[in-house]
């Protein structure tokens, strides 16, 4: 098997198992938040916490056994725009709000019976690559090239002067000691193996791109989990996959939706969904075109910066992560909540 | 005035305007057959019709593969193979690629002999915008092959930044050959070199241009008789990368060498075995 072949079936691994796992946990970065704003039940927020704990934690560890060298990866940016990635990253999570879940959980849902997740999608897809490579694209590289900052440092580590190691062992110890400090958290092992598993894919995503993707002749890019712009390339693929080669990135969303729809039949849980009026569907349509433009703008998802990003320790994960969080909650609590219908 | 016409008159009408009809029709379907014929867009690009001289390549035979859509320009992987039907003691010795809207259109010249075995070649090339890509492909007798391909580029600005330090220009080359040959089976041999591949019309920081540093020529010789060689332009992606064939005819060494344009050159040896 050569390497790229092996890269795409690790890819279809990973997101066999993203898709079940997240289809019997319901693992959800915007349940997590809703669920802890509106009703104080942090479970599943603590869950998503977990997840980011044990990629940081697994990530930093193949780079320290020298493995993978994740300053390849594009969330190590030294000049990133101050502007783009943190509004992308507010625009994600209001669309998020708006859309009822991230790309991630449209597609688990999709894979469950939900057609709403349907038209998030190809919403999501189709903005994506109108800020990538289509219509808004001058727009957006306008817009970062007026902003961009250069930064003397990429990371974290870099940026208050102490070694990765020490700085992951410190941010993840905080962030596991957080997450298993409740109670109610500890004794819902849905929750648990839920954040835990799915954690464990990030560092798994670096191992398939970067030492098994690894070739001196034909490289591939390093990458994880993210959902963004694979998503867009999803579509193109599927219109244009004879003059186009699989990647890692397609490969995932593929399996993400069939591990998702396996699950759900295996718990019988499997049950065909539509829209109750033209205004939910709009609300979706609004929430995955606002995900698609922002997640391009940000590099990321709430997967793909919240916990891809996050464990290479990047700043611009941390900045797109705060704008994610400030865009969901514009979106759940106010001032900017739509009503459900 | 003409209240009445007499009927010899609308019929000579008639006639007339059946004439030019059928005029309109033969000329518009002229001017449709010969560009169809003859009008491939290699007629329409001089560096090609250079190669072709008066020669009117066959359109089969040559395969030329590259993705339909790109996200990064500087790096499109490209496959470039012959796979037609030529007289039993021909070959396959010259292919010649070419960009049609690059600010120079020449990629690559790659020339063949008998010990490349089987004429398919795989490199990284660099397209600055939505074209169409060129092969012309010269037989040693003389024959020769043409097709094309449209490349569609789209922008990416995020997936494109300089990574740090750059390596030192023909430092580290790399040759991946099998470990033995059977006689008259093609091997695939690949290598791959570190070279910015500096196209001379690039502005450093300072708004100075960065002078021209490209990797002019590769040679492959089996037991000192040259068997590939590619002439290489501004188009090769940087750390220039060439999967290529051989097919050597007795054991013994193979010498690949890599010219740049300052006269410095690179070499790397590997044993032939035969398996």
């Amino acid at each position: 098997m050569s390497h790229t072949e092996l890269v795409v079936w690790s890819a279809v691994l990973i997101g066999l198992v993203f898709g079940a796992t997240g289809q019997a946990t319901g693992f959800c970065l915007l349940r997590g938040l809703a669920n802890c704003w509106a009703l104080g039940d942090t479970r599943k927020l603590r869950g998503f916490v977990l997840a980011m704990a044990v990629a940081l934690l697994g990530s930093q560890t193949l780079a320290v056994a020298g493995l993978v060298s994740l300053e390849d990866s594009l969330y190590a940016n030294p000049a990133p725009s101050w502007l783009a990635i943190p509004l992308g990253g507010a625009l994600f999570g209001y669309g998020m709000a708006l859309a009822n879940g991230c790309g991630a959980r449209a597609l688990v849902l999709l894979g469950s019976g939900n057609l709403r997740s349907f038209v998030v999608l190809t919403c999501l897809g189709l903005a994506a690559y109108m800020a990538l490579s289509g219509v808004l694209a001058p727009l957006r590289i306008w817009l970062e090239g007026m902003t961009t900052l250069a930064l003397p440092t990429h990371d974290l580590p870099g940026a208050i002067g102490a070694p990765a190691w020490f700085t992951a062992l410190v941010l993840g110890g905080a962030l596991l000691a957080w997450a298993f400090s409740n109670a109610a958290f500890r004794a819902s092992p849905r929750d648990w193996l839920g954040g835990l598993i799915i954690g464990l894919l990030v560092p798994a995503g670096w191992y398939a791109t970067g030492v098994l993707g690894h070739d001196d002749f034909e490289p591939v890019r390093l990458a994880s989990l993210t959902f963004i712009a694979p998503i867009g390339e999803s579509l193109q693929y599927l219109m244009l996959s004879t003059g186009t080669r699989l990647g890692f990135g397609v490969s995932v969303v593929g399996g993400v939706i069939v591990g998702a729809l396996a699950m759900a039949l295996l718990r019988r849980d499997f049950t065909l969904r539509a829209f109750d009026g033209p205004g939910q569907m709009l609300r979706s349509m609004a929430g995955g075109t606002l995900m698609g433009i922002g997640g391009v703008m940000a590099l990321g998802c709430s997967i793909g910066q919240g916990l891809s990003g996050l464990s290479t320790l990047a700043l611009t994960a941390f900045a797109a992560l705060a704008g994610i969080g400030a865009g969901a909650r514009l979106g759940i609590v106010g001032p900017l909540a739509l009503s459900k219908n | 005035m003409h209240v009445a016409r007499p009927a010899h008159y609308d019929a000579a009408r008639r006639r007339l305007l059946r004439g030019i009809a059928a005029a309109v029709a033969a000329i518009s379907l002229a001017g449709l057959a010969t560009p169809a014929l003859a009008e491939g867009p290699w007629q329409r690009l001089e560096a090609a019709r250079s190669v072709l001289g008066d020669t009117e390549p066959s359109t089969q035979g040559l395969v030329l593969d590259l993705p339909h859509v790109s996200e990064d320009g500087a790096s499109v992987a490209l496959t470039v193979g012959f796979d037609g039907e030529l007289a039993d003691d021909d070959h396959i010795s010259r292919i010649d690629l070419f960009a049609t809207a690059n600010p120079s259109p020449e990629i690559a010249t790659f020339h063949l002999t008998p010990l490349s075995g089987k004429a398919e070649i795989s490199t990284r090339v660099r397209l600055n915008e939505t074209q169409q890509v060129i092969a012309i492909a010269t037989s040693h007798q003389g024959e020769r092959f043409a097709t094309a391909r449209e490349v569609r580029i789209t922008v990416s600005g995020c997936l494109m930044r300089n990574g740090g330090d750059q390596p030192e220009p023909l430092s580290n080359p790399r040759v991946s050959i099998p470990s033995s040959f059977t006689p008259g089976q093609p091997e695939a041999v690949r290598t791959l070199i570190n070279h910015p591949m500096e196209t001379g019309l690039r502005e450093d920081t300072n708004g100075e241009i960065v002078p021209r540093h490209i990797v002019e020529r590769f040679t492959v010789r089996l037991n000192g008789s040259t068997a590939f060689e590619a002439e290489l332009h501004q188009s090769i992606s940087a750390s220039p990368y060439l999967l290529f064939y051989l097919s050597p005819e007795e054991e013994g060494e193979a010498v690949f060498e890599w010219q740049d344009d300052t006269g410095a050159s690179a070499t790397h040896e590997a044993s032939i075995k035969a398996g």
